[in-house]
């Protein structure tokens, strides 16, 4: 019964002092927000790059790169916009990543073997963007300036039929297009097939947010580990009313009532988890207010209750080890950034080298974020998150008990 | 009654608290005197069942705190001397609190909260969170919650540190009200006058030890001595031992550079003839004060020193 009745005090404090609460949850919150912010309501939508073109020569050569933009696939990713002079004008407001200027002159001058310039106006505010357009206008330029010296005297052919008056006789064409065959022939034992074949295989499911369990956002990918993260810190400050009590002598006080040393701590480890679950489920919550699916709901409820108790156990045994406030504080800071960097919280486990993947596990974080991700990706129920459920359960439960086995080892010891 | 017998605490060499015997009887305000570091807060705390003892016993009327603590303390208010309230708590929120863990529920607590605060004053502040409180108000808070489960026994310890004069009166006419009311109240402090004001008998500790019980008349009694003289002034020790200790009726208690505290004995030649022995014996006397035997003499005469040494 004292149990409750601390855990009941404990609430009130916290109702009592709402902007004190209000920064408990201030650190999830934020950079949960922070990633809604930066990856937009679910980050569903794919980037496109708009790209306005200023075709000032309108010939053959021009007219077709001014297209290149226009298949099914491109289309998706890239936005040409055909543009005259104005397109200037519409890079200083920064409306677009890039602006590709085909001068006057710049087919003919090509067909010819001549140098030409294609200036490439790229948008100071932006980042990375402009950078894939100029390094897409340089594979570009590449690639025409060995056409044009392969088939040299075929684009000198095809550049005095552009500018002759009349159409080109049937020999002509003939002559270039049985050139640019019999090329195409010696070139056959280098470029088909190709030396080099590029093969890529999607290892993670699609980013797509429909359906339950049937896929994942990049903020859904990242929540679960700053979820964790931030109820390691919730977990961090609830603890520490434990080793304030203990200094400011109202733990003393609280033992001079009917209550055991036994009733206090279950009762201050039971306020902390508490606590952390409500935190977990306000984070919860506010994913889902922002367009995050977390699967089948039993699974994510199951997953809350088992890191909530994993990262309370945790710090509660963290806090019955050290001596004061400030100790606490130093140790539980430095034990939840190493845990949430090899954990996975930030960068996923496939990117770590391969001597780092067996340390996440020993951490609570991988099992929580590993158990979150399957319910997101695959609709995981709770029997496929059995194991991080036994794990996390389990490391709570361990530490609580050797938590308040030190903490009662330090009461015995007039320590508190 | 609150028995203690053979109580022992020690920290490696230090002796914190040495083999105390003390009955303290029903309805009486016993009061524990002794300058800081003497082992009152130690005491304290092992007879409210914090600290344990590494040996002794401690009963309340028979029943031994360490063997039945729940049974024991649902009788016990306990006033550290540390302001244990929780700060960002309303007064009457840690009433209630407090109020709860002593089984007081609904309508109970209620009034005993109500009943509690009026009798501290502190009625019109329930709703205020204690972070607001003056000290003096956060240590009529900290007695508040001592008493609102109406103990059958009242530890105070230093219960009037740091607080100001009136903040003290006032603390004190509760503590008397309480034992009036038949509360037993053991009650420790460093100020002679609060223990000389209070207290129906007073024990004197120093070093962990008890070095006297009794009333205050007693204890007077019990030093043989009228009054209590010091002398400042331009004097080495040896010089003021051999100039002053062959005078008839004065015991000198300490004696130091500059020094000297001396005891008129009741029994002997008396102040007046005294006094112009001393003035003429030669030292180069700046000062002189004479007190009427209190505890302080008391305590002066028992260790050479003073109580707030």
């Amino acid at each position: 019964m004292a149990a409750l009745i601390i855990v009941v005090r404990d609430l009130k404090r916290m109702v009592r002092n709402p902007v004190r609460t209000a920064l408990l949850f201030a650190l999830p919150l934020m950079l949960a927000g922070i990633f809604a912010l930066v990856f937009g309501r679910g980050a569903t939508e794919e980037i496109t790059i708009r790209v306005l073109v200023y075709d000032e020569d309108q010939g053959l050569i021009s007219r077709l790169l001014g297209g290149a933009g226009a298949s099914p696939d491109m289309d998706r990713r890239l936005d040409l916009v055909p543009v005259g002079a104005e397109g200037f004008e519409i890079m200083e407001r920064g409306e677009a990543s890039a602006l590709i200027h085909f001068p006057a002159g710049f087919t003919q001058s090509y067909l010819d073997g001549e140098p030409v310039v294609i200036p490439i106006v790229k948008n100071p505010a932006e980042r990375f963007l402009p950078q894939v357009v100029e390094e897409g206008g340089r594979i570009g330029a590449e690639v025409l300036s060995q056409g044009s010296r392969v088939f040299r005297t075929e684009l000198a052919t095809i550049g005095s039929m552009t500018t002759n008056s009349t159409f080109p006789s049937d020999l002509a064409v003939g002559s270039v297009a049985s050139g640019v065959n019999h090329k195409l022939e010696s070139l056959e034992r280098w470029v088909f097939p190709p030396v080099i074949n590029l093969e890529t295989t999607t290892v993670t499911p699609e980013i797509t947010n429909e359906g339950e369990g049937g896929g994942t956002s990049i903020l859904g990918f990242f929540l679960p580990g700053l979820s964790m993260m931030g109820i390691l810190f919730l977990a961090q400050s609830a603890t520490r009313d434990i080793l304030h009590d203990r200094e400011s002598g109202l733990v003393k006080h609280l033992l001079t009532a009917p209550v055991s040393p036994a009733d206090y701590i279950f009762g201050k480890c039971l306020s902390v988890l508490v606590v952390s679950t409500l935190g977990f489920f306000f984070l919860v919550v506010f994913g889902i207010a922002v367009g995050v699916d977390w699967g089948p709901a039993a699974t994510t409820v199951a997953l809350v209750l088992a890191a909530s108790l994993a990262a309370s156990g945790a710090l509660i045994l963290i806090s019955s080890l050290v001596g004061t406030e400030r100790q606490a504080d130093a140790l539980s800071t430095i034990v939840i950034m190493v845990w949430c960097l090899i954990g996975g919280a930030f960068v996923p486990i496939s990117q770590f080298p391969d001597f780092l993947r067996p340390l996440a596990k020993t951490t609570p974080v991988f099992w929580a974020v590993d158990g979150f991700q399957e319910a997101m990706q695959q609709g995981a129920d709770i029997a496929a998150v059995s194991t991080n459920l036994l794990v996390l359960g389990g490391a709570g439960v361990i530490f609580l008990v050797l938590g308040a086995a030190a903490l009662r080892r330090r009461m015995a010891g007039g320590l508190i | 009654m609150i028995t203690i017998e053979g109580l022992r605490k020690h920290y490696g060499e230090i002796k914190a608290v040495d083999g105390i015997v003390l009955e303290i009887y029903d309805g009486e305000i016993f009061g524990l005197l002794g300058p800081n570091g003497a082992g009152k807060t130690t005491m304290i705390s092992m007879i409210s069942g914090v600290l344990r003892p590494d040996s002794g016993r401690i009963t309340f009327d028979g029943l031994n705190i360490w063997v039945e603590p729940k049974k024991v303390k649902r009788n016990l208010g306990v006033v550290p001397q540390e302001i244990a309230v929780y700060e960002d708590l309303t007064a009457k929120d840690n009433l209630e609190f407090w109020g709860s863990l002593h089984g007081l529920r609904g309508p109970e607590l209620k009034r005993s909260v109500h009943e509690a605060l009026e009798r501290v004053g502190l009625e019109d502040r329930a709703k205020d969170r204690v972070k607001a409180f003056s000290g003096g108000m956060k240590r009529r808070l900290n007695l508040c919650m001592g008493l609102l489960h109406r103990p059958k026994y009242l530890l105070l310890d230093e219960p009037t540190v740091g607080i100001d004069p009136q903040a003290r009166l006032a603390i004190l006419d509760i503590v008397r009200e309480v034992a009036a009311a038949g509360t037993t109240v053991l009650y420790t402090t460093h100020y002679m006058e609060e223990a000389q004001e209070l207290c129906d008998r007073i024990a004197i500790i120093d070093h962990g030890q008890i070095l006297t019980i009794g009333t205050l008349e007693a204890l007077t009694r019990q030093s043989g001595e009228s009054e209590v003289l010091k002398v400042v002034g331009n004097f080495d020790e040896a010089s003021a031992n051999q100039r002053l200790s062959g005078l008839s009726g004065l015991r000198l208690i300490r004696v130091e550079a500059g020094t000297v505290l001396a005891g008129i004995d009741a029994k002997g030649p008396g102040l007046l003839e005294i006094l112009p022995k001393v003035l003429g014996s030669g030292l180069s006397i700046d000062d002189l004060s004479i007190q009427k035997p209190n505890l302080q003499s008391v305590f002066i005469s028992l260790t050479g020193r003073e109580l707030r040494d």
